[in-house]
Formats: C-alpha cells, sequence, structure tokens
C-alpha cells in the first residue's frame, strides 16, 4: 500500500531538501567560480538522483513502485550513501503529460544540478524527455520503464540506460517459443496505441520466420472496458493460439471476458508480461488459469537472489514487490555501479563506466549492451498457475537466456 | 454459424446497452430535474464499486455488497446535494459544473488515497458463475443477470414516473418548480431526492460492473464521458432519450468492431455528431426546454 511508504517517503524529502539548502551555498559558489566540469552534481560529496515519475493518475502506483526500488537499494541497503557520497533524491509528478516530463527534466538539468534521472513511465513522456537529456549531457538517465524501442533508433544517446526492458524483448523472443510448444497459428489482439502495436507487430514478424501463421488481428481501444464482442471477433477466427497486448485495468478486462465467455477453452492465450503481472493476477484471478506470457521479471521466480529481494522488499514496504520495483531496484544498482566505476559524479565517466557492465539484479544478471545501453538480460516464459493461498500466480516454465535484441542502427 | 453470430452480438448489445442505461438515468433525471450537469456522477458510480469491494471483503457476501454499497452511495450523494449542489439552486449552471468537476478530482484522489491505483476486482459469486446455454450459443450467466436487473431497474422506473404520486411531483417540478412549491410541496426535498436516487443507481451498476470489470480510479473518467454522449444522444433530461440513447449505443459498441474495426473508437462520437446535426436537442429532447 502506498500509505505504508508515506511516512518513510516524507522523512527522506525533508532530510534531503534541509540538506540540500545546507549545501546551495557551497554550490553557488562553485558556480560562480565557473568550472564543474562535464559533472552535474549537487557537490562533491553527493549524489542527486530526479525522480521524474507519475506520481498522480492512471500510473501513481508504477511511479510509487519505482521510487520504492530505488530507495530500497540506496536508502536501506547501502544506507543512504555510495562510496562515502550521500544520496539525495528530488522528484516532480509528470502525470502522463509529455511536455510536463521535458520541462521538470530541463529543471532537474539546470537548476537541481542532478546526476541521475530516473523515471518516466510513458514512452511518450521519455520520447520528450531525450532532446533534454542528450544537449545537456549533464545526468545518466537510468529509462525505469519506458519501453519503446525508437528511443534508441532515432538518435540514440550514450546518456540513455535502460533499467526497465524495450518493446521487442517483451514480445519477439515468446514467437519461437510459442511455435516450437503451443500453436503455429495465432490470431493477435492488442490495444490500439503505439506500444501495443509495437508489440504486436514486433511479435508477428518474430512468429513468421520461425514458420508461424498469423491469422488475422484485432486491435481495440486503449481503455476499453467491454472487449465481448473483440473477442467474438477473436473467435471466429479459428485460431488455436492468441498473442496479446494489453496492460493495467484494460489486461484484466480483457482476460476476465476472455475465460467468461469460454474462449479459454478453445484457444490458448499468450501475451507481453504485462498481460499477467503480479499487478494484474489478483483481479485477474482463476480466469487467467494456464496462459503463457513473457517477461523479464517475475516475483515468483525460485532463485536465491531473487527471493533475498522479494523478502527485502517486502519487510520494507508491507507489499510484494512488482516489475516496476524491480526495475527501481535495478536503477538503484546502476546508479551504484556508475558512481563506483567513476569514482565520482561526472557524467562522462559514468557513462562509460556503465556501458558493457553486469549488474547483479533480482531479475537475474543483466548488462547493458555496449551499442544501445539496451539490457541484455533473461527473458522468463510464464505460466499461471494456482498458489498455495487460493490465488493464482506466474509460474516460470522456461528461461529464455541473456535475450539481447536488434540495434536499431544505434552504434554507441 | 453467421445467425448465431449474429444473435450473439444483438444479445451483447442489449446487454451493454441496457447496463448503460442504471449509469445515465441518474444523470439525465438530475439535469431534467435540476439542470445540474453532474460530472461526479461517474465518481459516485466508481465510489459503488469500491464501497463493494470493501463490503465484499468484510462481510465475504456479493450479495450484502449489492444492497449495502448502493445505499451508501446514495447516503453520500444526498449530503453532495444538501450541503454544497442547493445552495447554488437558481444560479449560473456553470458553478454547478465547477463544483460537481471538482468533487470528481477530489474523490478520485480520495479512492487513490483510501484504495491504492492499482487495479481490482470484485470477484463474482458462486451463484452466478459459469455460463448458459442458449441453444445457438452460450452466455455468462453474470451477463445475464446483469441483463435481468437492468431490464427490472429500468421498467419499475419507467413505471415509478409515469404512474405513482412521486413520479408525479417529479414531473411536475421539471416542469414548473416554482408552481409546484406554491402549491405546498417542498421542490428542495424532490431535488435532494432525485439526487439520491440517481446516486443509488450509479452506485449499484458499481458494483455489477466491477464484478465483470476491471475496479480502478480510471473507471469513474471512463464510464462519465460515454454516458453524457449517451444523454446528449437521448436529448438531455429526457428519461426515454437515456434509454432509447444506451440501447443505440450498446449496439454500436457490439457490432462495430465487426463492421468498422479500426474506427470504433471515434463512432459513438460520429453519431452524436450526426444526431445533433439533424437535432440539436438529440432524439427525445425538449427544444423549447431551457
Amino acid at each position: 500500500m502506498p500509505s505504508e511508504s508515506m511516512p518513510h517517503e516524507k522523512r527522506s524529502e525533508q532530510y534531503s531538501r534541509r540538506k540540500f539548502l545546507a549545501g546551495s551555498g557551497a554550490v553557488a559558489g562553485a558556480s560562480i567560480a565557473g568550472c564543474l566540469g562535464g559533472g552535474g552534481g549537487g557537490g562533491s560529496d553527493t549524489v542527486k538522483i530526479g525522480f521524474v515519475l507519475p506520481f498522480s493518475g492512471t500510473y501513481s502506483f508504477l511511479g510509487e513502485s519505482i521510487v520504492n526500488g530505488v530507495k530500497l537499494r540506496l536508502d536501506q541497503q547501502l544506507g543512504g550513501e555510495i562510496d562515502g557520497r550521500t544520496v539525495e533524491y528530488i522528484r516532480q509528478d509528470t502525470g502522463a503529460d509529455p511536455a510536463t516530463g521535458a520541462s521538470i527534466t530541463q529543471e532537474f538539468l539546470q537548476s537541481e544540478n542532478v546526476d541521475f534521472i530516473v523515471g518516466p513511465v510513458s514512452s511518450a513522456v521519455a520520447g520528450a524527455m531525450k532532446p533534454e537529456i542528450a544537449s545537456a549531457g549533464s545526468a545518466i538517465w537510468l529509462n525505469a520503464n519506458a519501453g519503446n524501442y525508437k528511443l534508441v533508433q532515432d538518435n540514440c544517446t550514450r546518456y540513455h540506460f535502460r533499467t526497465s526492458f524495450n518493446t521487442w524483448q517483451t514480445s519477439a523472443p515468446l514467437a519461437s517459443y510459442v511455435k516450437d510448444n503451443i500453436a503455429d497459428n495465432v490470431v493477435l489482439s492488442y490495444a490500439n496505441y503505439t506500444f501495443g502495436q509495437q508489440s504486436k507487430n514486433l511479435f508477428q514478424e518474430a512468429f513468421e520466420e520461425a514458420g508461424g501463421t498469423v491469422v488475422d488481428e484485432i486491435g481495440a481501444p486503449l481503455g476499453t472496458s467491454d472487449y465481448s464482442s473483440f473477442l467474438q471477433e477473436i473467435e471466429n477466427s479459428g485460431a488455436d493460439a492468441v498473442f496479446s497486448f494489453f496492460a493495467g485495468s484494460d489486461a484484466v478486462n480483457y482476460i476476465k471476458q476472455f475465460s467468461s465467455f469460454g474462449l479459454n477453452e478453445k484457444m490458448t492465450q499468450t501475451g507481453s508480461g504485462f498481460l499477467l503481472s503480479a499487478d494484474t493476477l489478483p483481479a485477474q484471478g482463476k480466469a487467467a488459469l494456464g496462459m503463457y506470457s513473457l517477461l523479464h521479471y517475475t516475483p515468483t521466480k525460485q532463485s536465491d537472489r531473487n527471493q533475498a529481494f522479494v523478502e527485502a522488499y517486502s519487510g520494507q514496504y508491507d507489499t510484494t514487490p512488482n516489475v516496476y520495483a524491480c526495475q527501481g531496484y535495478d536503477s538503484g544498482l546502476a546508479a551504484e555501479m556508475a558512481v563506483k566505476e567513476a569514482g565520482g559524479t561526472d557524467t562522462d565517466s559514468m557513462a562509460s563506466g556503465l556501458a558493457g557492465k553486469e549488474l547483479d539484479s533480482p531479475r537475474g544478471y543483466f548488462k547493458f549492451k555496449s551499442s544501445t545501453h539496451d539490457p541484455i538480460m533473461d527473458m522468463d516464459v510464464r505460466q499461471v498457475v494456482e498458489a498455495d493461498g487460493g490465488g493464482v500466480q506466474n509460474e516460470v516454465v522456461e528461461t529464455l537466456s541473456q535475450v539481447e535484441g536488434p540495434t536499431w542502427g544505434c552504434s554507441l | 454459424m453467421v445467425l448465431d453470430g449474429i444473435a450473439k452480438t444483438a444479445l451483447l448489445g442489449v446487454e451493454m446497452g441496457m447496463t448503460l442505461v442504471l449509469v445515465t438515468v441518474g444523470l439525465t433525471l438530475i439535469f431534467g430535474m435540476m439542470d445540474v450537469i453532474n460530472f461526479a456522477h461517474g465518481s459516485l458510480y466508481m465510489l459503488g464499486a469500491y464501497f463493494g469491494l470493501t463490503v465484499v471483503s468484510v462481510t465475504g457476501n456479493w450479495w450484502a455488497a449489492l444492497l449495502i454499497a448502493p445505499l451508501l452511495v446514495g447516503l453520500l450523494g444526498g449530503l453532495i446535494e444538501y450541503f454544497s449542489i442547493r445552495p447554488l439552486y437558481g444560479r449560473n449552471p456553470l458553478y454547478h459544473i465547477l463544483l460537481t468537476f471538482g468533487f470528481a478530482i477530489m474523490l478520485h484522489g480520495l479512492v487513490t488515497e483510501i484504495w491504492g491505483g492499482q487495479v481490482q476486482n470484485i470477484s463474482t459469486p458462486a451463484l452466478l458463475d459459469g455460463s448458459v446455454d442458449l441453444v445457438l450459443f452460450s452466455y455468462p450467466l453474470f451477463r445475464l443477470f446483469l441483463l435481468g436487473v437492468s431490464i427490472a431497474v429500468t421498467a419499475a422506473l419507467w413505471l415509478a414516473i409515469r404512474q405513482s404520486d412521486f413520479g408525479i411531483v417529479m414531473r411536475a417540478s421539471a416542469h414548473d418548480s416554482e408552481m409546484v412549491n406554491a402549491l405546498g410541496t417542498d421542490v428542495k426535498r424532490v431535488f435532494t431526492a432525485v439526487f439520491v436516487l440517481g446516486s443509488v443507481l450509479a452506485g449499484l451498476a458499481g458494483v455489477l460492473l466491477g464484478t465483470s470489470q476491471a475496479v480502478d480510479p480510471g473507471m469513474a473518467a471512463s464510464i462519465i464521458i460515454q454516458a453524457f454522449a449517451i444523454v446528449v444522444i437521448g436529448g438531455l433530461g429526457s428519461y426515454r432519450g437515456a434509454v432509447v440513447g444506451a440501447f443505440i449505443v450498446g449496439m454500436l459498441n457490439a457490432f462495430g468492431p465487426t463492421f468498422a474495426p479500426q474506427f470504433t473508437d471515434a463512432l459513438l462520437y460520429l453519431l452524436m455528431a450526426a444526431v445533433l446535426l439533424v437535432k440539436p436537442a438529440g432524439l427525445f429532447g425538449n427544444p423549447e426546454a431551457t
């Protein structure tokens, strides 16, 4: 629950604000002296992290999860210090508005001198932030959720490090698994917006390459609450399996209705992992049983590293971590690695220090691909099974090792 | 094969349309009676779902939620009307729009704060789980129940408005509230009663749809837009218009993906534009009404 984390949030916010005020005199002096080099930084002995995330509206829950993940690593596990430098935070709410995201980014870079920018949730917001970060070159951008592959395709920047995933990774690698184990023909259903279209296209490409046939495709408007007539089209396609991209409440509505109309008895549902994630499964319940999905993080994954993370996170926040919390935690790991590698907060040294480096993430080892700074990581194919407590949960049925993905012409 | 497909889609359309009536009726009655455009109506619907969620988790009984949640929403609606909307009667309608819009924003924040932003769902009661074989096709039992409840409520309201004493007072107040007041009926109490009624219906829809659909803080905004479009198509203030409009939109939602898959999003608004061009007051609206 967000309320659980509130007292802690408040405390560290106040702490950082006081700390910042105390340090600002020194910073002002340094600025007048006029020589801060390539690095940003709120002072030589601090590391300043700016959260550019939604804290209101539909995605506020995702924003909070990411912040929780970052703070679990840096505050709880490292005691609020990296290499003897105190970690400070500043946060502002993007809502879901790209223009707001861009202006917050600009403010963080120019007036707040942040060393790291963590965020955003939405790819549209990320698109608006990118030119600011690329031209300033004074902070490392830890992209903790925006998966649009075009962020790397068009004018890729060396300051951008994806601590999350790209659209290709959460869709295309599932194609050969579906072809080999489930069906050689599928129908595609997706939320009709950029992310849904990208996932659908990337899956289709890979599925046809693997020798499968795409029978039909059905796009439903983002935010549809009743999918019944779309489901009829899916049923009429006669395909043996479905690949889908839906997320959040769309995923809940789609999956519940898919099963209530009995389609789960006629075809196998597969999809990008957001379709059947830790956030949506409690609401989807038994309607989700037997369905397959692909994601880079599964809270129920049986590995020591992950179980330690789940324990620490649940202990701190009184709720189990989701994929966004993991992406936040990995952003914390990346910030730690960057400062240690660079021996400070010089932005260019941190960028060189991070590229190609491997992080010990709860999702498994992952590293930033040198040419794109996208993650190379293990992807889990999961199936929904009954949980001991009576609910449902994902069970990893196969792990695709070190999934890399295309470079889209980016060569950093 | 073709026949059962069409039959099933038609049933879907009727079901989706009739369920929407529960939301649109309150909206249109409140406007028809008090000239109040209630932007918070979607939030009352959302609260119905969240109250339902809490009642189910406390009592473990879905039927208790179906009864208690709408009453709680009705109570809240009554308080909102009494303390905030009532002092503004007779003023510029913009005051009501701003006020209820403010409530919508506040309730959104409140719900996120209390219940969290994650997606939830009221689980279907065991009695209504599963599906029924309707010869040509099978259909989820819960959705048939939804259809049955909606039809029953719509018919009962229709009768009440047409036949009961309260219905007569309601219609009279909508027509000329000063005269009704002069004849010894306290119109303000009638207004409060209508607002409570609309709130109860929205709450009821919240519990019902919160069971077949996802419950999250975004549900208020998504229903209010559609509900307003329906009310405008049917004619603001017209009960018949709200029912017919919802029915048409239900059919549009059902058949849209089959015939115009790329335009499902726009169909509703195209229809609204077309209706307004031909009949600016909506299908059943009274062009002379102020």
